[in-house]
């Protein structure tokens, strides 16, 4: 009995060691400790938003290249019909349902990149999200994601638990790494619950006890972040927030997701990146033009969006809305209507900083001849061109080598995406 | 602990002698190979990863019976009694209705709901047909009403009795690897509920392709998947026709005058042969091409259902076969085949080295560690090899090496949310009911089961679950369950843990919830909380919910 005993404590001590040990907690412990949270002013930063259509967005039903008949040619069923375009440059025009963030276009300040992608060619949703989310496409093992490393590497500014945040009951590839960031669910309701504030309080305050004295490896750092959130939150009363200037939110977890952005962000608690999900873009199948399947989830897009900036409003001048997608889809349609796993595809960016009113990026036209394989939008923008420059000009990076490893970032191929 | 000295013995011997690989273990030793465990926490570390967790008295149990032998019943689920459970599961409706039952009940309140719309004045939307992909929203997990609710749809009411039983099964039965198996393979080979068709195929899909097969050979249960109609409707291989087909006329005429007149598939659909490879067998890193890609779905063309949106069962369509020459992986497949060469394909992938080690991984990760040693993996394709496949050898030779016993890999994974929730609730002897609550609070955690789009299934890594809000999710779940206040369970903790002062109190929690494993911090903690509280029963609950909810109780 005793010597089994010992044994197992010596055991157990071993274990603890080895999760000691690891790389991402040692990493996180750097971030242990919190600064108080500065004055409001200070916290009046620039914010970078980031949508990720997961299923691969069809860019081509998105911004359209109306002004091209192999467009018309090589759709008959499922294009976007010239007379429902809402042209933009008489070539390329938005999908209809996309008519909510039109007057963005028009004050110039939303724009599309087009032909944008990954330089590695996989049609795999996993591989091809994985390696927009690492920033490192071709390279699996990357541990860490882009969004994660930039808050690494920018220490310029104050970390707070509300700096990188996702909304969803998951935190995404693209957060995760040594940087704190939240997941969070449902701002409401974040953080323990109890019928009485007092009874609240004490069950928060013993668990952070068991967390900070029991708790090894990223059980440790996540619970730290956690409840540093909760005595954020706690003050924000988030459950008496009004959309301002009427802004008419749509039902669902995009619409969800972006209100709450908005609230963090005139809470000023420090947010500097959001991120969240929009899915339902895997459209093989049934694809619709004008309206069905692609319309719709185009439609809840469109109207988040306005909502977001209507909302926010003057703040929308320190903010950048990003869309992006894991690649494009086929050309021609296929066999039901649908379209298949693709190369480049068009990402949207919309916000008071943006040099808007413009496609940017090279078209490399839809000639069987100019695609990717045959069949394929080539890319002609890679996406860390893109993202580089979000960083750089809109959130001040200076470690791009760093955030992007393998990748030599030239502001020569930025697309432009940011006014001067 | 029955008997110290044998023990010490063991120990003893066992730290003096060189260690002689696992595989050749007696499969009936009553001491787990290494030096390092006590037969408690031996048993403590088997319960927690071949079973969801031990209820009360299992840890002795398990003791006294001898860990590997309780092992080794588990690898034979089929001789466990489980009359208990076969009981229970006669509650669960949703048993009782087959595939072409519940499509027809779906149908029905498809039709309910377009003439709700139409009556209200609204525009009808566009049937929620088969073919409409990934359309609907996840449900919305707490607005889900009582099940007796008359407004809910039969269909809607026996989808959610469905996740329940998944839970349910796996917090009741006594074939508690068996019922581990099922979760991995269902997540292995995973199919998404909410795709049109799938929201009833996907009961036959867990009942009549995944379980019968979940401890038997792989080749078998891929083949099974392939031909599955859920399968085949959520990787679109149904539609997936040689360039230039078409079928004979009566069903061209049977399509167009069903549900939704839907145009005719035209082309092949590479969904299904890239997953295939990718995921179901090589692996991502299985040395396939696109043009590999290509070729499979060429040889799964013709793969098809019969009338999906009935529920019918696989049909293959030799008109809409492509019955050219291909060439897979650099095995040559001559033309002038028809579905024999799909079988002779899944057959040549289930029996390639890559699949035996992306699969034996899988199974290292989710039973040893999320980094799995190699020698782990090793082990299990070794035994792979040896028995063709045999999935219950596989696990076998898992849980008889080396790397399962030590301490480094010990409460070295944290839970997923099914975990941790039907852990907790075999950790207080819970009771659940039918209703879809308990499921929803697995939703609520991040994991609604049979609702993960990408076909990859839910992650077995601690990094996709481990982060600030999930965790506060699960500190939320382990309280109102022990204060009885979580939906869909009941809770008598008298049977658990005593009442009693602080220090009696904390060492029955240890004893009971975490084997022994609470640390000192989480002792004091414990014990401070409940010192100033009179009531004895309020005193526990907290003790009870800060134990499951605080950090040991999330490793395993």
């Amino acid at each position: 009995m005793s010597i089994s005993r010992r044994v197992f404590v010596k055991s157990g001590g071993l274990a603890l060691f080895s999760l000691g040990l690891d790389p991402l907690f040692l990493a996180r412990a750097a971030f242990a400790s919190y600064r108080p949270l500065p004055t409001s002013t200070a916290l009046s930063r620039r914010i970078l938003v980031c949508l990720f259509q997961r299923g691969a967005v069809d860019g081509l039903n998105m911004i359209v290249p109306h002004g091209d008949p192999v467009y018309y040619r090589e759709r008959p069923r499922i294009a976007v019909p010239e007379k429902d375009v809402l042209d933009l440059d008489g070539y390329f025009g938005l999908h209809p349902s996309l008519a909510p963030i039109k007057p963005l276009w028009d004050s110039k300040s939303l724009a599309a990149i087009h032909a944008i992608g990954s330089p590695d060619a996989t049609r795999s949703h996993f591989d091809a999200q994985d390696y927009l989310e690492s920033g490192t496409p071709g390279v699996k093992a990357t541990p860490d994601g882009w969004l994660n490393r930039y808050c690494q590497h920018d220490r310029e500014h104050q970390d707070t638990p509300f700096r990188a945040v996702a909304f969803g009951p998951q935190l995404p590839r693209i957060l995760a790494g040594t940087a704190p960031s939240l997941a969070i669910d449902d701002l409401q309701v974040f953080g323990l619950r109890a019928p009485q504030p007092a009874a609240r309080d004490r069950l928060t305050r013993a668990f952070e006890e068991l967390y900070a004295g029991s708790a090894t490896g990223l059980l440790s750092t996540s619970s730290r972040e956690a409840f540093e959130a909760v005595q954020v939150l706690k003050r924000l009363d988030p459950g008496q927030y009004r959309p301002a200037h009427e802004a008419d939110y749509p039902r669902g977890k995009l619409g969800k997701a972006l209100l709450e952005i908005a609230q963090l962000i005139k809470a000023d608690v420090g947010l500097q990146v959001a991120f969240a999900d929009v899915t339902g873009w895997d459209t093989h199948v049934n694809q619709g033009a004008s309206e069905g399947q692609l319309a719709g989830r185009l439609d809840e897009l469109g109207r988040a969006l306005a909502a977001f900036t209507r909302d926010l409003g003057e703040r929308m001048r320190d903010v950048v809305v990003l869309t992006m997608s894991e690649f494009g889809r086929t050309v021609r349609e296929n066999g039901n209507s649908g379209t298949d796993h693709g190369h480049a595809t068009a990402m949207l960016v919309l916000g008071g900083p943006v040099n808007g009113g413009k496609v940017l990026g090279k078209w490399p036209g839809l000639d069987p001849a100019q695609r990717f394989e045959g069949r394929d939008v080539a890319v002609t923008t890679d996406f860390r061109d893109l993202f580089a420059e979000l960083l750089t000009r809109h959130l001040g990076a200076t470690a791009l080598s760093a955030i992007f490893p393998g990748f030599t970032a030239d502001p020569a191929r930025f697309p432009g995406a940011i006014s001067a | 602990m029955k008997n110290p000295v044998v023990w010490r013995t063991l120990v003893v011997v066992g730290a003096c002698l060189p260690f002689v690989g696992a595989q050749h273990a007696a499969p009936l030793q009553s001491a787990p190979p290494g030096p390092t465990l006590t037969p408690q926490d031996s048993a403590f570390h088997a319960l927690n990863r071949l079973a969801y967790g031990p209820r009360p008295g299992d840890v002795p149990r398990v003791v006294a019976d001898g860990v590997m032998r309780w092992i080794d019943r588990q690898l034979s689920p089929d001789g466990i009694d489980d009359d208990r459970w076969a009981q229970r599961e006669r509650r669960f409706d949703i048993l009782k209705y087959d595939r072409g039952d519940l499509a027809a009940l779906y149908a029905e309140a498809q039709r309910e709901r377009r003439e709700r719309k139409l009556t209200a004045g609204q525009t009808a939307e566009g049937p929620d047909s088969v073919g409409a992909q990934h359309a609907a929203p996840l449900p919305e997990q707490t607005s889900l009403p009582t099940p007796a609710d008359p407004m809910i749809p039969k269909s809607r009411r026996l989808a959610g009795e469905f996740a329940d039983l998944a839970v349910v099964r796996a917090a009741l039965s006594e074939r508690q690897l068996f019922e581990v198996m099922v979760d991995f393979w269902t997540n292995h080979f995973n199919i998404y509920f909410a795709k049109g068709a799938d929201r009833f195929l996907t009961p036959d899909y867990i009942e009549h392709t995944i379980r019968p097969r979940a401890m038997g050979k792989f080749e078998d249960l891929l083949i099974a998947t392939a031909k599955s109609p859920a399968m085949l409707f959520y990787l679109d291989n149904w539609e997936s026709v040689a360039p230039g087909t078409s079928p004979p006329f009566p069903l061209s005429a049977r399509r167009r005058g069903g549900q939704g007149a839907r145009p005719m598939p035209k082309g092949i659909n590479e969904n299904y042969a890239r997953e295939l490879l990718e995921l179901h067998t090589v692996g991502v890193d299985g040395g396939f091409t696109q043009q590999d890609v290509i070729d499979v779905a060429r040889i799964f063309t013709g793969w098809s259902i019969e009338r999906p949106q009935q529920g019918g069962d696989f049909e293959f369509h030799g008109w809409a076969h492509d019955t050219g020459e291909k060439q897979v992986l650099g095995v040559r497949f001559q033309a002038g085949h028809g579905m024999d060469e799909g079988i002779r394909l899944l057959k040549l992938l289930a029996n390639q080295p890559a699949t035996m080690h992306h699969v034996s991984r899988k199974l290292c990760q989710r039973f040893v560690n999320d980094d799995p040693p190699d020698g782990c993996v090793d082990d299990a394709v070794a035994a792979w090899k040896r028995s063709s496949g045999d999935m219950r050898e596989v696990l076998r030779a898992i849980f008889h090496g080396p790397d399962f016993w030590a301490a480094e890999h010990v409460r070295a994974k944290v839970k997923t949310p099914l975990e941790f929730v039907v852990s907790a609730a075999r950790a207080v002897a819970a009771e659940p009911d039918t209703s879809p609550r308990l499921a929803q609070v697995v939703a609520r955690l991040g994991e609604p089961l049979y609702l993960h789009v990408a076909p990859d299934g839910y992650p077995e890594r601690e990094a996709a679950w481990v982060n600030s809000g999930a965790l506060l999710d699960r500190m939320n779940a382990a309280v109102a369950l022990a204060a009885g206040k979580l939906q869909g369970v009941t809770v008598v903790l008298d049977s658990v843990v005593s009442t009693g002062d602080a220090d009696q109190l904390v060492d029955a929690v240890n004893e009971k919830i975490l084997g022994g494993t609470m640390s000192e911090n989480t002792k004091q903690v414990l014990r401070r909380q409940v010192a100033d509280i009179s009531n004895p029963t309020q005193a526990r609950a907290l003790a009870v919910g800060l134990a499951i909810g605080g950090p040991e109780f999330q490793r395993q």
